[in-house]
């Protein structure tokens, strides 16, 4: 019976295309859209090379701190090259290419230097901060030459341009905060394979399905139709999070961390958890099949929200203020033990995050269990 | 009016997708439009820092974190909270000042401070803060007499400010507030308008209510216009909805004539959203497989055209792909709105040409739409 049952459930779920989709071709698509959208996201926000424009004017010459120190900035072979810069004649032109946008500021040298920027931004406080440093440079050669004359001075200007760098820098390599997008996916397919758990019990419930009328008066054991029923989409939802598995490691190239066996444990519980709760929708509410899925994919929606997966601030904020909705949510479990895998050396927030999703199992377990015992109907 | 009247009470059954796109971008439009105070000069960028000090607070140490306060946002969070504040970039950087940094400070030692950071541009801008000030007070550090004339020549120096001149007499901001708005309309109202439309008008669609409505005595071709206006309608309500929570998101710029481009993009994008709704809906055959279509369509728009993630993050290629969907014109024309200074027939010339692009998707799809119906 065990056997006949499990195959059949097989059957039964691999041919329902719709819960195919959402547990097998949705989250692989959803990972590409994050692909394409994400794959640049990083890069773009590390210091990079930007246009600036210089109006070479007179005063612009006479002014050495500025004609070097931007010469060194925009030099090609120079490993910390900050600028890309365009000479002009004329402020005219300059404005017309910042209006174009094709620089991000000119400098302006009259009296005293100006910086004629668009917009306030990141770019534009840099390029102020450049200028804003020559000006330092300058201010302490004329207080050295104020108090000693120029006596010692080739000593002094080595010690001001002395290339020492007075920081010591301990960060983490692994600091990419999209992975966490990819992991709330991870934990999304998991969710989403409650819908094969619940589709499968639906089967067997006599308030549900014909095929549920039939087996309820059948005298075969229900523990074991209902337990094969389980495994059978348990079996489904694992092949879907294996070829996501596949799809994100060897195609979208995700880091997973170190720890490979932990990664395979976590998916394996992640999995069970959201067929627990699949399960547990299925057999607490007394309501259409179409309904119980709409209340589990809400959920796993929700689930997915505070995890981050519209973004990762909300699963900081979350975390951070109100922390109790995040143990008991699944999906925040299983992306903050991938996160954990990913980010930290220790495993402390792992094993956590690994004994919160069991409890959370158990607890759906002993739910499902005390809606499905000793059910009687008196019409259906 | 039974027409409109039953496309009414089948509207009404998916009501609850609608309301969910609606609290999203009210939600997303609350989150991320706070401010709507008006800024037309320069703010230098303020990275947000924590600071450990494990140092007396006492002269350079305490002069340097007095210079860091004023160069950025000085966060205040408990130590075990700093590995999850940097990756979530809550903070920009964590700077550790050893103990005995003032003492190996004054004795020429160099003292080195150590940085946890997230490698981003902010963290770049406080490491350009920390060399400069550092190499600074060296420098002083040999010129300097005494600890209290070290102090005030740094200090001297460092309150040296470049003049910055903003060249612009739009809000920057608040426009590029605005854009993100318009910009996430484009998830709401194709997800909107697609699942609406396609739901309502399948149940019109099923064989045996076409065969009932085509033996009644209604005029086949009346009822076909009154359910196109039904749809238009439906279509229209959900434009002014979001057009109304524009005016109280985004606030005073709507009601310029930046503004008024939005409304008139997002009211042509309405169109196109429909047009591609009456496609699949000659399209598809399943009922259940409406929901799986509407967010493949939305969500991959929304992604690959930058309704989601701001354009200029998106890489050349995703965008280049993105030319062939309408998302990308509506987007574009809302990006090009935010940096619009003048406004004449020269400077809205990319602007009427992307909404002319967007205008003829709507037609293709429309035409498209009319032809599998035909050949149906």
């Amino acid at each position: 019976m065990f056997k006949h049952n499990f195959i059949y459930t097989l059957k039964i779920l691999g041919k329902n295309k719709v819960l195919i989709f959402w547990t097998f071709a949705f989250p692989i698509i959803l990972g590409t859209f994050f692909f394409l959208a994400f794959s640049d996201i990083e890069n773009n926000e590390k210091l990079d090379v930007f246009p600036i424009a210089i109006v070479e004017n007179d005063n612009f010459n006479s002014r050495m701190g500025f004609k070097e120190t931007f010469e060194v900035l925009s030099d090609d072979n120079n490993e910390d090259k900050l600028f890309d810069v365009s000479y002009v004649l004329e402020e005219d032109v300059a404005l017309e290419m910042l209006e174009n946008k094709d620089i991000v500021g000119y400098i302006l040298v009259l009296d005293e230097p100006t910086v004629v920027v668009a917009k306030s931004g990141i770019n534009e406080t840099i390029l102020q901060v450049t200028t804003d440093q020559i000006l330092s440079h300058e201010k302490v050669l004329e207080d050295y030459i104020r108090k000693n004359g120029n006596s010692r001075l080739e000593n002094f200007v080595k010690v001001m341009m002395d290339d020492y760098s007075y920081v010591l820098d301990n960060s983490n390599k692994n600091m990419s905060y999209t992975m966490v997008e990819y992991y709330t996916l991870i934990a999304m397919t998991c969710l989403y394979g409650g819908t094969l758990g619940l589709t499968a019990l639906n089967q067997n419930l006599a308030n549900m399905s014909q095929r549920g009328k039939r087996i309820e008066v059948s005298p075969s054991p229900k523990f074991k139709v209902v337990l094969s029923s389980i495994l059978a989409s348990f079996l489904i939802s694992l092949i879907g999070l294996f070829l996501l598995f596949l799809f994100l490691v060897f195609l979208l190239k995700v880091d997973f961390g170190l720890f490979g066996g932990h990664v395979v444990l976590l998916a394996i519980v992640g999995n069970l958890a959201g067929l627990a709760i699949g399960v547990a929708i299925a057999s607490c509410f007394k309501v259409k099949e179409g309904t119980k899925l709409g209340i589990l994919l809400s959920v796993t929606m929700l689930g997915c929200f505070l995890a981050g997966m519209m973004g990762i601030t909300m699963k900081y904020v979350v975390d951070k203020n109100v922390g109790w909705i995040n143990m008991i949510n699944p999906a925040n479990l299983i992306t903050d033990g991938f996160y954990s895998l990913y980010y930290y050396d220790t495993l402390t927030r792992y094993w956590w995050d690994l004994l919160g999703l069991l409890i959370f199992i158990g607890v759906m377990v002993i739910v499902s269990v005390l809606a499905l015992r000793r059910n009687s109907y008196d019409s259906i | 009016m039974t027409v409109f009247k039953t496309f009414l009470k089948v509207l009404n059954k998916c009501k609850a997708p609608l309301i969910l796109y609606t609290v999203i971008l009210i939600f997303f439009g609350g989150f991320s439009l706070k401010t709507n105070e008006v800024n037309t000069s320069f703010n230098a960028y303020l990275p947000d820092v924590y600071i450990n000090n494990l140092d007396e607070n006492a002269k350079i140490t305490e002069n340097f974190m007095t210079y860091l306060k004023k160069v950025s946002n000085v966060v205040l969070l408990d130590e075990e909270d700093i590995s999850d504040a940097l990756f979530y970039r809550d903070i920009n950087i964590a700077i550790t000042i050893p103990e005995g940094f003032n003492r190996d400070f004054f004795l020429g030692r160099k003292p080195k401070l150590e940085i946890q950071c997230t490698g981003d541009y902010a963290s770049s801008l406080v490491n350009i803060y920390i060399e400069k000030y550092m190499q600074v007070a060296n420098t002083y550090r040999v010129l300097a007499s005494s600890e209290e004339e070290l102090l005030r020549l740094i200090n001297g120096n460092l309150d040296l400010k470049t003049n910055v001149y903003l060249k612009t007499s739009l809000d920057t901001e608040a426009m590029s507030k605005a854009t993100t708005y318009f910009n996430f309309t484009n998830y709401c109202i194709l997800a909107g308008c697609i699942f609406g439309v396609c739901f309502s008008l399948f149940s019109f669609k099923q064989k045996n209510i076409d065969d009932r409505i085509r033996i009644s005595k209604i005029n086949y071709k009346k009822y076909l216009m009154q359910l196109f206006l039904s749809t238009f309608v439906f279509a229209f309500f959900l434009w002014l909805l979001y057009v109304l929570l524009g005016f109280v998101l985004v606030g005073k710029i709507m009601f310029t004539y930046h503004g008024l481009i939005y409304i008139v993009n997002l009211f042509l994008f309405t169109l196109c959203a429909l047009s591609i709704a009456f496609f699949l809906n000659q399209v598809i055959l399943n009922k259940d497989t409406i929901n799986g279509i509407v967010n493949v369509i939305a969500l991959g728009s929304s992604f690959l055209c930058g309704a989601f993630v701001p354009v200029q993050f998106l890489p050349d290629f995703v965008l280049k792909i993105a030319r062939i969907l309408p998302s990308y014109w509506f987007i574009h024309v809302n990006e090009l709105t935010t940096s619009l200074e003048k406004i004449n027939l020269i400077t809205l010339k990319p602007i009427w040409q992307s909404m002319l692009v967007l205008s003829l998707f709507t037609c293709f799809f429309f035409l498209m739409s009319l032809y599998v119906k035909k050949r149906n």
